[in-house]
């Protein structure tokens, strides 16, 4: 749906948005994650034409948004990181005159708005003044705009900061509920939202591409070992012998005595799973395992050493 | 483009300002109309419309201060910039919104003229090409505003400069006159505005390369006019300074001399001050 092409925005010597070039694909989320500052509000300010980049391109369905913007911005709904709403406006009254600012025709307007206020469960909202919504209700009208004319593409920046934890689960379960309709480009600081719901997963800093793959890949791809620590009740060869039996295991560190009970770490790769696996070797062997946990290193974790490195690259 | 245009009204209407405006302007019209027209007895409704026009200096700042200034600090232009439409139809909008409530002024202005003819005789010919002529001005002192506007993200910001602007074009008339009109001068005050030029260039584009060959290049040529032909810049200053001067195309109506060209020169003006907003946008665009 969207290919973006070596965009490049510099502010004088500062190059904000480094040759980012990937593509969102139909029916797809893409995740967009990156530290304050990576360059993520001014990437997707020049994918929806708020501002024009100093070299590269952005197709929308074929369309470029520097050559065509009348056209490709037809493509795109936008949910800016402050949402557009004028404070003095009734809610039913901004969804209105965003319909006809895009265009939608007199006969389909009340429809039209009538659908995004349902999507967005702000019906019981329509007469509010804007300036006198909770900051989540907010958020879900600037949704609700973007929404406006069925946008085959829907690009949120940052949609659930701000939002409290109650709100946050309902704006998340929202976007996923839309991804059935839209291609999703949203960005995020926040690795877990994102690890959940997005098909890949896009990470910039300073502008410039850091990883972009399937959340699954960039863990099993960057994430290295991961482990597996669990408390059982044997003897140390046999229980060694047994976990190194397992396929996907890697190592295991000596088996600790406490209190009579085992403690053992075993390290495995990212992304596999060797839980199933371990719990019949070790009911074959007659080992009762009375505590287990996983340490699997999360998108967070990689996020902040993928963009420390970068950091730490940049100041040699 | 309508879409804009009845947000903006309803915008005026909802709010104070509108109403405010209106009540401003129709206030100070009424005690102009009580002391010339009834006190004094003149049978010419343009002496108190004149006189109203000098309140233009408050009341168009007030009402076109927030038109992008708003916008842009509460980023509300990202919805109208990423919005299907083109920036021009934006500006259109918004600036026929404007037009729409000075419009709402210069219509109820419609009536004294007859109220009156009541009375005396009085001409509707110089009462409504003098109404027609102020209306212009309004309408250009509102695209001036606009423009200001949108060069800034603060209202106050905005409203000051529009502000300046406007008593500028009071008084650059008078400057040009007290100016010397002798080519020395000349050269002075355009090598002055080469400079701001340079400067004014350098703040857009960030290029000293640029500024300085642009200020280099008018400078070239105003030293080789100087030097070749300085009799050219005899009374230049002044004559450019005069181009500015909104009040004095208005004034001619007040004595009854219908100017047709001076509705062009306010229509040019519009023009050219809806076309420098429509560029500040897409200027923004490559350099936010």
């Amino acid at each position: 749906m969207i290919e973006v092409r070596d965009l490049v925005k510099m502010y004088g010597d500062f190059q904000a948005v480094d040759h980012l070039s990937f593509t969102l694909e139909a029916g797809e989320i893409l995740g967009f994650l990156g530290p304050n500052g990576a360059g993520k509000s001014t990437t997707m300010n020049m994918i929806t034409g708020y501002i024009s980049a100093t070299e590269g391109d952005v197709l929308v369905d074929h369309k470029s948004m520097f050559d065509e913007p009348e056209e490709a911005k037809k493509y795109i709904g936008y949910l800016p990181e402050i949402p557009p709403v004028y404070p003095d406006m009734r809610v039913e009254e901004y969804l209105n005159f965003v319909a006809e600012l895009k265009g939608i025709a007199r006969s389909e307007r009340k429809a039209e708005v009538t659908r995004v206020k349902e999507k967005t469960s702000i019906t019981h909202m329509t007469h509010k003044l804007i300036k006198h919504l909770s900051k989540g209700y907010r958020q879900r009208v600037g949704l609700a705009q973007a929404l406006i004319g069925n946008p085959p593409v829907l690009i949120l920046d940052e949609p659930t900061v701000g939002l409290d934890p109650g709100q946050i689960i309902e704006m998340r379960n929202l976007i996923h509920e839309l991804s059935k309709e839209h291609s999703i480009l949203i960005s995020s600081h926040i690795l877990f939202e994102v690890q959940n719901i997005c098909n890949r997963v896009l990470i910039i800093n300073h502008g410039k591409q850091v990883a972009l793959d399937t959340p699954e890949n960039i863990i099993r791809n960057l994430g290295g070992t991961a482990t597996y620590a669990i408390t059982c009740r044997g003897e140390k060869e046999q229980v060694k012998k047994v976990i190194l039996s397992v396929s996907g295991v890697e190592h295991v560190s000596e088996p600790e005595e406490n209190d009579g009970l085992l403690q053992v770490d075993i390290g495995y790769q990212t992304g596999t799973d060797i839980r199933e696996e371990l719990f019949f070797a070790f009911a074959k062997a007659g080992i009762p395992i009375v505590e287990s946990k996983t340490r699997e290193k999360s998108l967070e974790d990689i996020f902040i050493s993928l963009t420390k490195e970068d950091d730490h690259a940049r100041n040699l | 483009m309508l879409a804009i245009f009845k947000k903006e009204m309803r915008g005026y209407f909802q709010s104070l300002l509108g109403y405010l405006f209106l009540a401003f302007y129709f206030i100070f019209l009424g005690i102009f109309l009580y002391s010339y027209n009834l006190k004094l007895e003149y049978a010419n409704v343009a002496y108190a419309i004149n006189s109203v026009a000098r309140f233009f200096l408050l009341l168009i700042p007030m009402l076109t201060m927030r038109v992008f200034a708003e916008e842009r600090r509460q980023k509300t232009d990202q919805l109208l910039l990423t919005a299907p439409i083109s920036y021009s139809k934006v500006v259109l909008g918004k600036y026929l919104a404007l037009v729409g409530v000075m419009a709402l002024a210069a219509l109820g202005t419609c009536i004294y003229p007859f109220i009156l003819r009541r009375y005396g005789d009085t001409s509707l010919k110089i009462a409504f090409s003098t109404l027609a002529a102020f209306f212009l001005l309004g309408c250009t002192y509102m695209a001036i505003g606009m423009f200001l506007s949108s060069l800034t993200e603060s209202q106050v910001v905005a409203a000051v400069l529009t502000f300046i602007v406007i008593l500028f074009t009071w008084i650059v008339d008078l400057l040009g006159a007290m100016l010397p009109t002798d080519a020395k001068t000349a050269l002075l005050v355009w090598s002055i505005v080469a400079i701001l030029l340079g400067i004014v260039l350098y703040r857009l584009m960030h290029s000293k390369l640029v500024s300085c060959i642009s200020f280099g290049v008018v400078e070239a040529v105003l030293l080789i006019i100087y030097f070749g032909k300085s009799e050219m810049l005899d009374g230049s200053v002044g004559n450019v300074f005069g181009w500015f001067s909104l009040l004095t195309r208005f004034e001619n109506f007040k004595y009854g001399l219908f100017d047709p060209a001076a509705f062009i020169y306010y229509l040019s003006m519009m023009v050219l001050f809806v076309f420098l907003t429509i560029q500040v946008l897409n200027k923004r665009r490559w350099s936010q």
